[in-house]
């Protein structure tokens, strides 16, 4: 694995195939300069549990929550973990059920990479990892196709069984990146879930059984979201021959390949996605969703206590 | 539809449609319409140089699933693009609009794209083609469950028959979680209804698996199940591949 500097000569290294790489066409530009010397003591860091900022391995950063940072939307959270800082917001609106699944309200994920975190990410620079994190937020949280294991009860949020639902619009914000963006953005939809206020619905009653019944969305009184089963992600990145939690983005550069792994409080796993090429051996995979299960449990505990911190500040 | 003698032409009139009942997919007794065992793949037909115009083609049917890939460069990278020591994967997947029952629908699969990238570069030896470019493309002629997995065979097969250098051949699998059956090589009614998926990517004679994909919940010991299906499936579905280049290649020397 070699580093060289590009034809312009300006500290610009290109990161080669071992690597994360971001986009198929241009390689990881700028985010994390590194030379030899560095590269090596953070590979022998962990090789050591040791890592560059003192954690063990398996350690997260310290988190910090704070809900209810944007008023016009129906629940948000902002998130930091270390150096990355992302903001999710969760707004409601009223539409029309699937017809294949009339029983059930709709949810959509998207992330935005902001390009106050990288320069690279203005214009369609960011868009690549956008896509990449929405898709797999998407997986991990929704669930089945037919809606089975979903992290959020999709089945709550009907007013009208197949003609009126709520759908939930769950926007992502990257403002800072400093590594570990996947947990971070789950961490937040989770606080923001848990801030979520759907406004009560009350249906205009005797209408008839055509088009648009009328209903009346009430501006006082809001019906708090259930988030018991909104799982977790946790993202092993594998540097060497050992996994680390929570990487920072120098940590990141340096890996193999990363799985991130979504897990809910009973312990079952809800989704599991793998990012960069290189190949893993079965067995380490498993071996990876068992630490992560592992790990998961204190995050969750964590996570709780914090947003619950966070909600109690919020009522002052 | 053949022609009578004499009278008014015939006009092609399609044949009845029969009123498929709905079976609920919910019960534990779930039948694969077309037979198979929960654990039996579909027959796979694949031939390469399908395309003449291109470096490298190949084209992979599985049951209804139709999928054509062909493979062009290494060719000159665009100027605008940056001085690289190894080459450049580009990879698309595009869905036809009739690849679908309902026109125009199979068109919101924009991460497949993504995710064939992912799967194939692990497997590409990129250092030998630096400062060039190889385009793979993905036509999805017909949609019929499993699309992706079949993509990935299939473009790994067209990248062999370009000639392009590679670790190994990349064979995907996918498997469906319909209420506590483990289906493998799901149709498209198993997988609108599924309530989990499993995907993975791997070279089969290294023992690698190169990109996993699991939607929905998934216990440990389905975890271990699905994933011991998948790399035997794949394994098998590698021996399938490696005899199509070999019958390609003895064709093309007699």
């Amino acid at each position: 694995m070699v580093l060289r500097p590009s034809q312009s000569g300006n500290i610009f290294w290109c990161v080669y195939l071992n690597e994360y790489k971001l986009r198929s066409t241009i390689f990881v530009e700028a985010m994390v300069g590194l030379s030899l010397g560095e590269q090596h003591f953070i590979q022998g860091g962990i090789a050591q549990d040791l890592r560059c900022d003192g954690r063990k391995r398996l350690t997260y950063r310290p988190i910090y929550v704070e809900t209810g940072v944007i008023p016009q939307a129906n629940g948000s959270a902002r998130v930091r973990m270390g150096a990355t800082d992302v903001i999710a917001s969760v707004k409601a609106e009223l539409g029309k059920p699937s017809s294949l699944q009339p029983n059930k309200g709709k949810v959509s994920i998207h992330i935005d990479c902001s390009s106050t975190a990288e320069p690279a990410f203005e214009g369609r620079g960011g868009d690549e990892l956008s896509a990449e994190l929405s898709n797999a937020l998407q997986s991990c949280l929704l669930g089945g196709k037919s809606g089975e294991g979903a992290g959020i009860d999709l089945s709550s949020l009907i007013v009208i069984e197949g003609k009126i639902c709520w759908d939930l619009y769950i926007d992502g914000l990257v403002v800072s990146s400093d590594g570990n963006l996947l947990d971070t953005l789950g961490a937040a939809i989770k606080a923001a879930l848990s801030n979520t206020g759907i406004p009560r619905v009350q249906v205009a009653a005797g209408e008839s059984s055509d088009d648009q019944p009328e209903v009346d969305i009430s501006d006082e009184e809001f019906l708090q979201f259930d988030t018991s089963g909104v799982p977790v992600i946790v993202t092993l990145t594998k540097v060497g021959r050992h996994y680390i939690v929570d990487a920072t983005s120098e940590e990141e550069s340096q890996m193999s390949s990363a799985i991130s792994i979504s897990v809910n409080r009973q312990g079952h796993i809800c989704g599991i996605t793998k990012r960069g090429g290189a190949g893993m051996d079965p067995s380490i995979i498993l071996d990876m969703v068992s630490v992560a299960k592992h790990v998961s449990e204190q995050l969750i505990n964590k996570l709780d206590s914090e947003i619950a911190s966070a909600e109690a500040e919020d009522q002052e | 539809m053949a022609g009578k003698g004499g009278s008014a032409p015939a006009t092609y009139s399609p044949s009845p449609t029969v009123q498929k009942k709905k079976t609920s997919i919910f019960q534990e007794d779930w039948v694969r319409p077309d037979g198979r065992g929960f654990h039996q793949c579909r027959p796979a037909f694949f031939r390469t140089g399908a395309v003449n115009a291109a470096s490298g083609s190949a084209y992979a049917e599985f049951g209804n699933t139709k999928i054509i890939v062909s493979v062009f460069g290494p060719r000159e990278s665009k100027k605008a693009m940056m001085y690289s020591d190894i080459g450049r994967l580009n990879c698309n997947v595009s869905y036809t609009t009739f690849a679908s029952p309902v026109r125009g629908q199979g068109s919101d699969h924009k991460e497949y794209t993504a995710m064939l990238h992912k799967a194939l570069e692990g497997a590409i030896i990129l250092e030998s083609f630096p400062k060039t470019t190889v385009d793979v493309f993905a036509l999805v002629l017909e949609s019929g469950g499993s699309d992706l997995p079949v993509v990935i065979s299939c473009a790994s097969l067209a990248l062999a028959d370009a000639g392009i250098m590679m670790y190994d051949l990349v064979a995907s699998v996918s498997v469906s979680c319909l209420s506590k059956n483990l289906v493998i090589d799901p149709i498209f009614e198993e997988e609108n209804s599924q309530d989990g998926s499993l995907m993975i990517t791997c070279m089969p004679s290294r023992y690698e698996i190169t990109q996993l994909t699991f939607t929905g919940e998934w216990s440990t010991p389905k975890i271990d199940e699905g994933m011991q299906l998948c790399l035997d499936a794949c394994a098998k579905l590698a021996k399938i591949m490696r005899s199509c280049l070999k019958e390609a290649a003895s064709d093309s020397q007699e």
